[in-house]
């Protein structure tokens, strides 16, 4: 038995939301096959008020063990430090959020704004907001730098806007297991089996990246996003393309640019207009270029993919 | 199945593009479209002013019937990826017009 509390900060819900849709395993499995036990979570708990307190205080004092902590949404430091923004149980949920990370044998981050401060923390960022151990690249957060929870882990990370319920699903599973001193984490302390390959691994557009077709509008089925509307498959680190979402589909697979959001820096170019949607270029040139490619290389290889494409490379191939 | 080749309508118009350019028409190939701020105020103008204008199209994009290099980056029409290369034709929603390899426009992208 593994006991999981969840709690939300600066959040919009939208990684419960996931979280409820997970398939392998589901929210139900947890429970019944791998014998988690949720405390409370926002959306499943039925304790109210001070019910909830003396659960949290329990967790806190030790009463109650907390294997798994997990938390969604930002830790909002506004105003002026106070985090009285978003307050919880009588009193601001950054300082609970710091006591139970402290009495927890693991914590996990879910989504983009509890491990790097994602939309909220966008500049201006009114909130203050930031995520447990991440402000956008910069180590730190909430926690600091050297945060480690009693299993001797970091904060384990799992991006996304929101993250695929399948992969929050799967690394609870993991901890709740015994197993969580085998995941590996990469430099901004997300598991490596999910987040090495990227989003454009298994994309079904590939053949029209390597010609350099384009998309050139919403939902074509022919050529690549990445050219004109803004796709970041080629450099965003997840496995859309790999695990699937719904188990059917991806971004990209109906016709969607990725928009990157599993790196720290989403949402990119603070949102500024013209920036969503639309490949940034210097000169006819991406600004962002796949991972590992330079800029001489890329056009050299793109002009000669361009060259040698052939007619079905023009031609909606997906015939229903 | 959609065009792949280009068409008689195509090459009519491909050389009625021809004949304009080679006459004189003035375009605006300066400045060359170097941000993408500058793209979209490009676009927004195709969008505005030149939808069913030939000329205009031809004159807001900045078409050129040779290629042009700026920064020590030739930009053919050939290498842009708006360009379908078996059908001679840019197919920047904008534009929608067919093109020979070696000609360029200002809003060229790799």
């Amino acid at each position: 038995m593994a006991n999981l509390l969840w709690l939300q900060g600066g959040a919009c819900s939208g990684n419960t939301m996931s979280f409820l849709n997970a398939e392998e395993p589901s929210a139900c499995d947890l429970v019944t096959d791998f014998g988690i036990n949720v405390l409370w979570q926002p959306s499943l708990g039925l304790e109210l008020g001070d019910n909830v307190k003396s659960i949290l205080e329990k967790c806190i004092s030790g009463e109650i063990q907390l294997d798994i902590f997990v938390f969604e949404g930002t830790v909002i430091n506004a105003p002026d430090g106070t985090g009285e923004w978003n307050r919880f149980c009588g009193e601001p949920m950054k300082n609970w959020v710091k006591k139970l990370c402290d009495a927890a044998q693991y914590v996990v981050a879910i989504g983009d704004c509890a491990t790097w401060g994602g939309i909220p923390a966008t500049a201006p960022n009114p909130s203050d907001s930031e995520g447990l151990q991440f402000l956008k690249r910069a180590k730190g957060g909430a926690l600091g730098e050297n945060f480690v929870s009693k299993s001797g882990l970091p904060v384990i990370n799992i991006p996304g806007c929101p993250a695929h319920p399948d992969w929050v699903t799967q690394i609870l599973v993991a901890v709740a297991s015994g197993r969580g001193g085998d995941l590996t984490l990469d430099e901004f302390q997300r598991p490596k089996t999910f987040f090495s390959s990227f989003t454009q691994t298994g994309c079904t557009r590939n053949m029209h990246f390597a010609y350099k077709v384009s998309t050139t509008a919403f939902g074509q089925r022919k050529g690549c996003l990445f050219y004109d509307l803004g796709c970041r498959g080629p450099m965003t680190h997840s496995p859309c393309n790999r695990i699937l979402w719904n188990r059917q589909s991806s971004k990209t697979r109906a016709g969607m640019p990725c928009l990157g959001c599993t790196e720290p820096e989403f949402p990119f170019f603070d949102l500024a207009p013209g920036t969503v949607f639309k490949t940034q270029t210097v000169m006819g040139v991406p600004k962002d270029l796949p991972t590992g490619v330079d800029k001489k290389g890329y056009m050299k290889l793109t002009a000669a993919a361009k060259n040698a494409s052939p007619a079905w490379a023009e031609e909606d191939i997906f015939v229903v | 199945m959609p065009q792949t080749g280009s068409t008689p309508g195509d090459d009519a118009l491909r050389k009625t593009i021809a004949e304009k350019l080679a006459g004189g028409l003035q375009t605006e190939a300066f400045p060359r479209a170097e941000t993408s701020e500058m793209v979209n105020e490009i676009v927004g103008r195709l969008r505005a002013e030149a939808v069913g204008d030939l000329d205009k199209k031809l004159i807001i994009g900045g078409f050129t019937d040779h290629t042009i290099e700026i920064d020590d980056i030739e930009q053919p029409c050939e290498t842009c990826m708006y360009y379908l290369v078996h059908r001679k034709f840019c197919e920047l929603p904008e534009l929608m017009l067919p093109v020979e390899p070696e000609w360029s426009c200002r809003l060229w992208r790799i």
